[in-house]
């Protein structure tokens, strides 16, 4: 939002200050013209140093007149030096220092007695332990404080207590006990709690009522069984606890917003809602949930978000779901039993669904005429599903009706995710007229340089991900990509040599291209979101790509999905095996071809790098 | 060009910059100062005076203005500033809204 409101010629600005370090030295001594810098501009230089990295803690030094908010999550070289200087940042109002793994108790010292700060994340500093909460002690303007993670035990977490101004407290991960949930109780002005993980139990639950501004309370894999009404209560996270009553209680009803229940057993399902006030709800997570019934969906007219992932939902709830209706704007249904009948079910009541994923459900080819009835859709995965890409008509004609061609009607459509169906270049044909798509994703063992070729008219789109595509060098070498991609992931192209992807990048360096040979990034673009240029490297894409098989399609829709509450579990994935789908091109060479092809690619890969070989699944 | 179609820019040292009024108008703040119904000097004279912005500084926003109207006509070409002028420069830019 800061950025927005920028002007073009102080980006510019910004940029040539921050080109490199010898720019930085030609106006790092300009005292004067620092100190008159007012707060947001200091603070967005300060953000685009950090992002280059080129800043250092004495550099730092220059911005203490002026800074407000600092953000260096992450930053590995953030230790106690850096905290030197930022203790003397008068002005100082928040600071993220999450996940910087170097900032200890000690550390803290520096902090003491600023007078400014307000806001303060220590999330997953590990050597943050009770000591370190002694210096915080001294700072009571702080209003919002983040530990989860931390070193801190159950008598670091008491002294909290005397934070009186605290209105968000994040203790995700943490040893909080019953006992210390009652020390915090003079905290009144807090709004934000977020205690997953922890060993709250029911007796700990109670004393929640006792906070009067509640507003958002993460429970999170706990052993509470019942909570209580909490009548301020607008977000709840109760994912993975084992549920008897929630919210029981008959006057004031929470004014409930979002609740999340993923994963979560219910004692007694017929009552799981009975509390719960419906008629402002406006997201609800239930996958992976233990529910059989869906009738309760039919109260909940506000519904936006509905996550019914992996849960027992079948064609047989879908009226339930069809009831919900003209709100829903995110539906997922991915994992579950839906087939294509429920989908046409589904179709008219839908008019302002946005996001819409049936990954990995019994659908097909009919199911994408079904969704064409959905006027509104931006975002469609059909990942994991038997989607053929045409419908063979019966009659006396064997005409084959490419069903694709259904989703031209959607004006809106930005996103879609392909990959693990039965698609071919054939019937990927009608994607090329899709002129609004931003984001593609393609994952078939079929798909060739055709495919590829045919997806340079799509005048939008920035991400492309082609992945296990019997995609060759000339194919790619003659490849015309849209002006608007910016990312291009190759992965699995099994065929491509290291030379073919650097002779592409050089052809088009604005596009950033992923495959297991190598990891290009646009050379000295500075790149708004994501990490620094230098700290993508190849073994680090490796190790991400391993613990994701799929990244593509989690950031798929991930930036829509996510919702304001702070999902403290990561998903660590340990399959990471490349998994050729049926039609596996390979099955068409020998055993001796393959193995030549095999060592033509590898003598391209790093001699040292056994990781590039175990991702490519040829060990 | 008639002198109705052109601007005065005055800098701190007392340097005078002619530019057209076109070209002035990229600033958001030096548009509302030319275009606001009655009341300002600067409407009447066509003059603004700058006691904040050194001639250097003024010099390099003038180019800039000039610049902006060409690349908002398709002409795709890069605006250099030196590194030493970026603090200064971003502060007046911030003022002027450019």
């Amino acid at each position: 939002m800061e950025r927005e409101r920028e002007s073009e010629l102080v980006r510019l600005c910004i940029e040539a200050a921050c080109q490199s370090g010898e720019s930085v030295q030609k106006w790092r001594r300009q005292r004067r013209s620092l100190e008159r810098l007012p707060a947001h501009l200091a603070d967005s230089l300060l953000r685009h140093l950090i992002r280059r990295r080129l800043i250092f803690p004495s550099l730092l030094e220059v911005f203490k007149h002026n800074a407000e908010a600092i953000e260096l999550r992450g930053e590995n070289s953030v230790d106690a030096e850096w905290m030197a200087y930022l203790g003397a940042f008068r002005y100082l109002r928040s600071l993220n220092v999450a996940d910087c793994r170097r900032v200890t108790s000690s550390a803290l010292w520096a902090l003491t007695g600023m007078t400014c700060l307000k806001e303060l994340d220590l999330s997953r500093c590990v050597k943050v332990t009770d000591a370190g909460m002694k210096h915080l002690l001294s700072i009571s303007t702080l209003e919002k404080l983040w530990l989860s993670e931390t070193g801190l035990t159950a008598d670091g977490i008491a002294l909290l207590s005397s934070l009186q101004n605290l209105s968000v407290l994040d203790l995700g991960g943490l040893p909080v006990t019953d006992l210390v949930l009652r020390s915090l109780q003079v905290l009144t002005k807090l709004e934000y709690l977020d205690l997953w993980g922890s060993q709250v139990s029911n007796r700990g639950a109670a004393v929640l009522k006792m906070f009067p501004r509640l507003s958002f309370l993460n429970l999170a894999w706990t052993g509470v069984t019942k909570l209580p009404n909490i009548s301020s209560l607008e977000c709840l996270n109760l994912s993975n606890c084992t549920i008897d009553s929630i919210l029981e209680g008959n006057e004031n009803k929470a004014p409930l917003a979002k609740i999340s229940l993923a994963g979560t057993t219910f004692i007694n399902e017929r009552e799981a809602f009975l509390y719960i006030e419906t008629s402002l709800l406006s997201f609800l997570d239930v996958s992976n949930s233990s529910l059989s019934r869906f009738c309760f969906l039919t109260q909940m007219k506000a519904l936006e978000h509905l996550d019914l992932s992996s849960s027992m939902i079948g064609d047989d709830s879908v009226e339930m779901v069809a009831c919900v209706g003209a709100n829903l704007r995110n539906l997922n249904l991915s994992n579950t039993r839906f087939s294509s009948a429920g989908v046409g079910i589904l179709a008219g009541h839908l008019p302002n669904l946005e996001i819409l994923s049936l990954s990995g459900t019994q659908i097909d080819d009919y199911a994408i005429s079904y969704m064409s009835m959905m006027p509104s859709l931006k975002f469609i995965d059909i990942s994991n599903t038997d989607i053929k890409g045409f419908i063979q008509q019966v009659g006396a004609e064997t005409d084959l009706v490419l069903s694709l061609t259904a989703l031209q009607n959607l004006n809106h459509l930005e996103s879609l995710n392909l990959e693990q169906t039965q698609v071919s270049d054939a019937t990927l044909f009608p994607l090329s007229t899709f002129k609004e798509l931003i984001h593609l994703s393609l994952r078939n063992a079929s798909l060739t340089d055709v495919s590829l070729h045919q997806l340079s008219s799509l005048s939008k789109l920035t991400n492309l991900s082609i992945r296990d595509a019997v995609l060759t060098n000339s194919g790619l070498g003659s490849f015309k990509p849209p002006r608007s991609l910016k990312l291009l992931d190759l992965h699995g192209g099994w065929l491509l040599t290291e030379d073919a992807i650097l002779q592409f990048c050089k052809m088009h360096p604005r596009i950033e291209v992923w495959h297991e040979l190598s990891v290009i990034c646009p050379s000295d673009q500075i790149r708004s979101n994501g990490p620094s240029p230098s700290r993508t490297s190849l073994r680090a894409s490796l190790v991400k790509q391993k613990q994701d098989p799929m990244p593509m399609s989690h950031s798929f829709l991930g930036g829509v999905l996510l919702f304001s509450m702070r999902y403290s579990f990561k998903c660590i994935h340990l399959t990471f095996f490349v998994c050729f789908s049926k039609t596996d091109q390979r099955l068409k060479y020998s055993r001796e071809e393959l193995l030549e092809l095999q060592y033509s690619s590898l003598s391209l890969a790093r001699p040292d790098d056994s990781s590039t070989q175990d991702a490519m699944g040829l060990r | 060009m008639k002198k109705e179609d052109t601007v005065k820019l005055i800098s701190a040292e007392g340097f005078e910059f002619v530019i057209s009024k076109e070209a002035a108008m990229v600033s958001q703040t030096i548009r509302n100062m030319l275009t606001s119904p009655g009341g300002f000097a600067e409407t009447e004279h066509g003059e603004v005076t700058f006691p904040e912005i050194s001639t250097t500084i003024l010099e390099k926003i003038c180019q800039y203005f000039y610049w902006s109207l060409q690349y908002s006509r398709g002409k795709e070409t890069d605006f250099h500033i030196e590194p030493e002028l970026t603090l200064e420069l971003m502060m007046a830019a911030n003022y002027l809204h450019t």
